[in-house]
């Protein structure tokens, strides 16, 4: 119960945040887009032909997930956990009755659902992108029917890439006052795993992931890995540091 | 009982410098403990050591009879706390900073109401906190620290930034809370005269050490003995002199002898000696002085 109370605590402070808007204009930015194109050229889902669900959504995916998506989580990790130290709240926030683990993962539970509404406003976006052209120019709806397994299949694959990114960035924004500090690293990260893509080893980068999925689906634990132990350092950390506001 | 006492409360920065040099202060239940010292002193630091902010090094602190490392989230439903600068979201509303805390402590809603309204924020309506001014950032912060109706206060300097009518109300305010309520306040700040119109208790704290710790009444009775009979006279080395023969030890200025204040016979002995050797005895008064002397001389002579 007291997670619960926590996390909607927590949840509160997301209110008219710069991490709140961030999700909202990221998460509908592709899909506007390509609403554009399709309104100006006529176009709709049908003229993808067979399997027209899955290569829109391969599509849209891939112009999202190689640098927006990381880069959005990115952001809105860091811009929540970092709303502490900007507003001089940890002392505040470590002084209510709460445990420490509470704290910890109450905050990371707010940034991984700010993370999934950002996946619903993609999908939304990706969704309105199909049937609007498709009813304004056919008058009716796409040929084939949205296949729903498929797109939370895929979803799920693509959210557990970006977890090691935010566990990380988490990580880095729990521990430095400086908003910098996590940007410039996870800005780094992501570029530099970008251009490392065509090295055979570039799945040891964190940051790789988002981009090694969309473009070459195959399963991997690696995600999920880096994830556990840096969400394990993380906390062991936040424990054990000596200054808590 | 006390509600927070420390033992032997030590603490090293970082950087090697010693700040607090095994401090021990008892804030009685129900009391308003002035914690008083210069900038710099470490009251900031024996606050946060007390509310868990900073990992205890060596000592030991206990708040409501418990240790605050194995009963801290327990402690902490019962403690209010304002430390140093607001610490408030800019970019929620009055209402908004409160909620958070309401659904951490689970107290009623209308609660929120309640508190603006004693510290008059009541009318803020959608203003967002990082508009606000500091004088209202702090008013703000303090109906965070009251929200839950806790048992101990702990303020740090709550005064900075509020107008000598904000001042007032706050005092005020703290002392309802302590008399109704019998909330127990330990509040910090740098200025005697801000503190000896509030507290019941004082402790003075100086480059890490206590310097003195007691009832109010204490720092009045060492104010009195503080207290001088000065002799503003024609010739100062022979009333010196004459002083000194009545086994009394003379403080010399340019125009007076001072000695620490005795029995009026003594000071009309002293009198007839002076007239009797020929000496124009001017003036004799006796200065008191105030507790503002009495805290600048503990914290200007102490040998730390």
């Amino acid at each position: 119960m007291m997670f619960v109370n926590s996390f909607r605590s927590e949840w509160i402070k997301t209110k008219r945040s710069a991490a709140s808007w961030l999700c909202l204009i990221g998460g509908f930015f592709i899909p506007l887009i390509y609403m554009i194109i399709f309104l100006k050229d006529g176009g709709t889902l049908d003229t993808y032909g067979p399997g027209m669900w899955q290569k829109h959504f391969t599509q849209l995916w891939q112009n999202m997930a190689v640098f927006l998506l990381p880069m959005g989580v990115i952001l809105a990790s860091s811009l929540i956990t970092q709303m502490e130290y900007k507003n001089n709240t940890w002392k505040q926030l470590h002084t209510t009755p709460q445990s420490y683990t509470t704290i910890f993962f109450a905050k990371f539970g707010v940034i991984l659902v700010m993370t999934f509404k950002f996946f619903l406003f993609f999908n939304i976006g990706i969704l309105l992108t199909a049937y609007i052209p498709t009813l304004i120019f056919k008058g009716g709806l796409p040929a084939e029917s949205l296949p729903i397994g498929y797109f939370l299949e895929g979803n799920a694959k693509i959210f557990a890439t970006c977890l090691p990114v935010l566990a990380i960035q988490y990580l880095i924004s729990l521990n430095f006052k400086n908003f910098l500090v996590p940007i410039g690293i996870g800005l780094l990260g992501l570029i530099g795993s970008l251009i490392g893509m065509p090295w055979k080893y570039i799945y040891i980068s964190p940051y790789s992931y988002c981009a090694l999925y969309v473009f070459n689906p195959k399963p991997s634990h690696y995600p999920v890995i880096y994830f556990a132990a840096i969400m394990l350092l993380s906390y062991y950390l936040y424990l054990t540091k000596k200054e808590k506001g | 009982m006390n509600c927070i006492e420390t033992i032997d409360l030590t603490h090293t920065f970082s950087s090697g410098e010693k700040v607090l040099k095994g401090i021990n202060i008892q804030v009685p239940q129900a009391s308003i403990y002035g914690f008083l010292g210069p900038n710099g002193a470490g009251k900031t630091t024996t606050l946060r050591l007390i509310l868990g902010l900073l990992k205890k090094q060596q000592g030991q602190i206990h708040l409501f009879g418990k240790t605050i490392d194995a009963n801290r989230v327990e402690i902490l439903k019962n403690t209010g706390s304002l430390i140093e600068s607001p610490s408030l979201y800019g970019h929620l509303t009055a209402s908004e900073n409160l909620k958070i805390h309401q659904r951490i402590h689970q107290c009623p809603a209308k609660r929120i109401d309640e508190v603006l309204e004693i510290v008059g924020l009541s009318k803020t309506g959608k203003k967002k906190a990082g508009r606000f001014s500091l004088g209202m950032k702090q008013r703000l912060s303090i109906a965070m620290a009251l929200l839950h109706t806790p048992s101990l206060l702990i303020l740090d300097e709550p005064t900075n930034g509020l107008d000598p009518n904000g001042i007032l109300e706050m005092r005020e305010l703290l002392k309802k809370l302590n008399a109704q309520e019998k909330i127990t306040v330990l509040v910090s700040s740098h200025l005697l005269a801000e503190v000896e119109k509030l507290v019941s208790h004082l402790g003075i704290i100086h480059k890490g050490s206590i310097l003195f710790q007691g009832t109010l009444d204490d720092l009045h009775k060492k104010q009195n003995q503080s207290s001088v009979v000065r002799f503003a006279t024609s010739n100062i080395e022979k009333t010196a002199e004459i002083v000194r023969a009545q086994q009394l030890n003379p403080a010399l200025s340019v125009d007076a002898v001072s000695i620490p204040v005795v029995e009026k016979e003594k000071v009309s002995a002293i009198n007839a000696a002076l007239v009797n050797n020929g000496i124009q005895v001017y003036e004799i008064t006796i200065v008191k002085n105030d507790l503002e002397t009495i805290f600048m001389d503990l914290t200007n002579n102490s040998n730390l």
